[in-house]
């Protein structure tokens, strides 16, 4: 009999000259993208071809400033334009094949973008593409990439307030054309949910340490699941159904292990499946799984949320350097993409994941 | 003098000795018998029997049987031959006891090497049995990595085909491209004037691709004047979220707090509180309220507060007899001193505040503060205008944006530049 469990197989791997911080598949393709900082301070992005047991490189783009994020979540399946958020606090959506001028281009915030959404792009979604921004100016900003130069929404903080970094943000619930939430992330452990159409906060909270990534199992249902990792090794899983006037939602948390979670990705074919990374270059991957019952009443007879459990299927250790940035490939199942500080990116095959 | 024992009887054969010896009413155990190749002794106390024997036997193999008050030796001799007797007849005393002496040496030596073999196989079985469970590990280990390797190579395998249907996918995709920019241009031309709502066909996110024409959609940038704004919704209206962020006891979070200094500070502050004098008997006659220092804190505070500075600083006394670790009772206390123009019970008082409040941090910065600008004004009062200058610079490193404290120190300034002008 083989090994029953689900597998993380390395297929390729390739050594970088640059800082890794973020890397991405492009939408239906064989191909990746490394966004990353070249020693001499500028940007790079790197775009590379699996081919074989190796990834070959096909194009690389230099840009001023290093490149933090970025996302393909706003754009169409044709057109497949990258927004990426940089050092400068710079919002760019650039056309990969014409990558010298962007198509789009605003200093969206006085400090580093930390984290970037989009969606309503890729056929994922209804409603208008949008991009969120989250940076260590503390404020939360979303672009509509047809409207130049100032944001549709921003939230930041009251005035007299000490500012937090916001450290990731993740867009959800997008259902339907109107309907749209953002969650951000904060490094004093705040997370904030913003209803984009009644334009407030619907719920915040606090989970003590740095929120490093959260992450809806999908952008484009009714919300459902919503985990939060952190520092020290915690993430928690929200189940994001039932909201109870004061207690907010219901969750579990597990501590994974002792050094920081860096990032939390869903499966793009299950989404109860899920893949944290860790800082000391490991990778865990989770299932989550239902109570019998997803709500029931508390003692005043208000509906609250139950939340279910979560296993882990697999754990491996790749490298001895945090692995900062995860992707999986929205075309095949179980083909994903790291990359960690100790400049390499990784491309790696979980097997199994039909049976699970 | 032992007693020896000498009637035994023996016979013998080519081979071997058969030597039986009486021992009426005697304990014996293996202990008692001794024997090397050429000496045999039994010895119980008193009893003594010795025999230096004809010829050498071999005296591992040779066994002695113990029972029913007689010891049996059967022993086999070294050399087939007949003995003339069983002992070697003429033996003095000398030779009998080199000879004991040598047998002792040769039990000795055989008793080592006996224990050395048992030694080395030992050795020899551990190494083997590690060995074997070394070789069982490896196999399980291979075993694995063996799975692990068909698992990659498979998965390896369907990736290919997979990226090539991909790669096909794309050249498909591409020419159809062309040819519909092409068609594109074509209507374009045609149908400049009207706008035409084309419905757009939905592209879903599955893995294989499509092939079906997407008409209408044909979006060659973001920003081309066409249809597309009319299938999506206009951007959403600006707006802005105002947010506050959690705040905490100390305005740091967990991961930047100095959590070490500030337990610290806590607990002192909870011991403090909970530390009563020694010398309560002549406070006994006092009501409970008066036992207690936050109340009398509290008193004075009143007091001064009127205006009546020595009931104040009765009250203070009282309760620093009761509780000598808060801090805040000195500092208040040095107030009223100051009031009172007692300068130099002023300073000691806000030197004792200050000592009390470490640790360092920002919840004790107030109190820090107002100790410093205290001791500051009664140094200046008492014309130490040097001291005083010290004090309220290190009140306004706590708090540079204090206006009076900025002032005063101004002040001071002047005076002491004012004073060595003078002398």
């Amino acid at each position: 009999s083989g090994l029953e469990r689900p597998q993380v197989v390395s297929h390729a791997q390739q050594a970088l000259s640059y800082t890794l911080f973020d890397c991405k598949w492009v939408p239906r393709s064989a191909r990746l993208l490394c966004l990353g900082s070249a020693p001499r301070g500028t940007g790079l992005l790197q775009l590379y071809e699996l081919r074989g047991g190796r990834l070959a490189l096909l194009r690389e783009i230099e840009k001023a400033k290093p490149i933090k994020c970025g996302t393909f979540g706003a754009t169409s399946l044709q057109q497949r334009y990258l927004a990426t958020g940089d050092f400068g606090g710079n919002l760019h959506i650039w056309n990969l094949e014409a990558p010298e001028i962007p198509v789009y281009s605003v200093k969206g915030h006085k400090e580093i973008i930390n984290s970037i959404d989009g969606v309503g792009g890729l056929g994922i979604g209804e409603g208008a593409p949008e991009i969120v921004t989250g940076s260590r100016d503390g404020t939360v900003k979303v672009w509509d990439p047809r409207q130049k130069d100032t944001p549709v929404a921003n939230m930041e903080p009251v005035q007299g307030e000490s500012k937090r970094d916001c450290w990731t943000v993740a867009f959800g619930n997008a259902y339907n054309q109107e309907e749209r939430v953002v969650c951000a992330g904060y490094d004093n452990g705040d997370i904030k949910l913003f209803d984009l159409k009644t334009m407030s906060l619907r719920w915040e909270t606090n989970i003590k340490n740095g929120v490093c990534s959260v992450e809806f199992d999908r952008k484009d249902v009714n919300m459902n699941k919503l985990v939060a990792t952190s520092l020290e090794g915690k993430f928690h899983v929200f189940d994001m159904r039932t909201q109870h006037p004061t207690k907010g939602f219901a969750s579990v948390s597990e501590k994974a292990q002792k050094s920081t979670i860096w990032q939390v990705r869903h499966l793009p074919q299950n989404r109860d499946i899920f893949m944290t990374s860790g800082g000391a270059g490991s990778l865990h991957l989770w299932k989550y799984e239902y109570p019998t019952q997803r709500s029931k009443k508390d003692s005043e007879g208000a509906e609250m949320g139950v939340a279910g459990s979560v296993s882990l299927l697999q754990n491996v250790t790749l490298s001895t350097q945090p692995i900062s940035s995860l992707d999986w490939s929205p075309d095949k199942k179980g083909l994903c993409v790291c990359g960690a500080f100790d400049q390499t990116v990784r491309v790696l095959i979980v097997t199994k994941l039909n049976k699970v | 003098m032992p007693v020896w024992l000498r009637e035994y009887s023996w016979r013998q054969t080519g081979s071997a000795v058969y030597l039986s010896l009486p021992l009426r009413g005697l304990r014996v155990t293996p202990a008692n018998i001794f024997c090397t190749d050429q000496y045999l002794k039994v010895s119980i106390p008193p009893f003594l029997f010795e025999a230096i024997l004809y010829a050498p036997i071999d005296d591992t193999n040779s066994t002695a049987k113990i029972g029913n008050g007689i010891i049996f030796f059967t022993l086999y001799k070294k050399e087939v031959a007949m003995w003339e007797s069983l002992t070697l007849a003429n033996a003095n005393k000398e030779k009998l006891q080199s000879l004991r002496e040598n047998a002792v040496l040769k039990a000795h030596e055989k008793a080592k090497e006996e224990t050395e073999a048992k030694k080395v196989t030992k050795q020899e079985h551990k190494k083997y049995a590690l060995e074997a469970t070394m070789k069982l590990e490896e196999a399980e280990r291979k075993r694995i990595e063996d799975l692990k390797e068909k698992e990659r190579q498979k998965v390896t395998k369907e990736l290919e085909l997979w990226r090539k249907q991909q790669k096909d996918a794309e050249k498909q995709k591409r020419i159809q491209k062309e040819g519909e920019l092409h068609e594109k241009v074509e209507q374009l031309k045609e149908n400049k004037k009207e706008k035409i709502n084309k419905t757009s066909i939905p592209d879903e996110g599955t893995s294989k691709t499509r092939l079906k024409a997407t008409k209408g959609h044909g979006s060659y940038g973001m920003f081309s004047e066409n249809l597309k704004e009319e299938q999506l919704p206009a951007p959403r209206s600006a707006a802005t979220i105002k947010i506050n962020f959690t705040s905490r006891v100390f305005p740091t979070a967990l991961r930047e707090s100095r959590i070490a200094e500030e337990e610290e500070w806590l607990r002192k502050q909870a011991e403090a509180r909970r530390t009563i004098s020694a010398d309560l008997s002549e406070l006994e006659d006092l009501k409970e309220d008066e036992k207690n220092p936050d109340w009398l804190k509290d008193k004075g505070n009143k007091m001064f507060a009127t205006g009546n500075y020595l009931a104040a600083v009765n009250a203070y006394n009282l309760a620093v007899r009761l509780n000598n670790k808060l801090p805040l009772l000195y500092l208040n206390r040095a107030a009223c001193h100051l009031k009172l123009r007692n300068l130099h019970k002023a300073i000691e008082d806000s030197s004792k505040a200050l000592e009390l409040l470490t640790p360092l941090v920002p919840d004790n910065e107030n109190a820090r503060v107002k100790a410093y600008v205290r001791r500051g004004t009664a140094f200046c009062q008492l014309e130490l205008y040097t001291e005083g200058l010290q004090d309220y610079e290190a009140a306004l490193k706590i708090d540079p944006k204090n206006r009076t404290i900025e002032k005063d120190a101004e002040k001071i300034r002047h005076l002491i530049q004012g004073t060595t002008q003078d002398s």
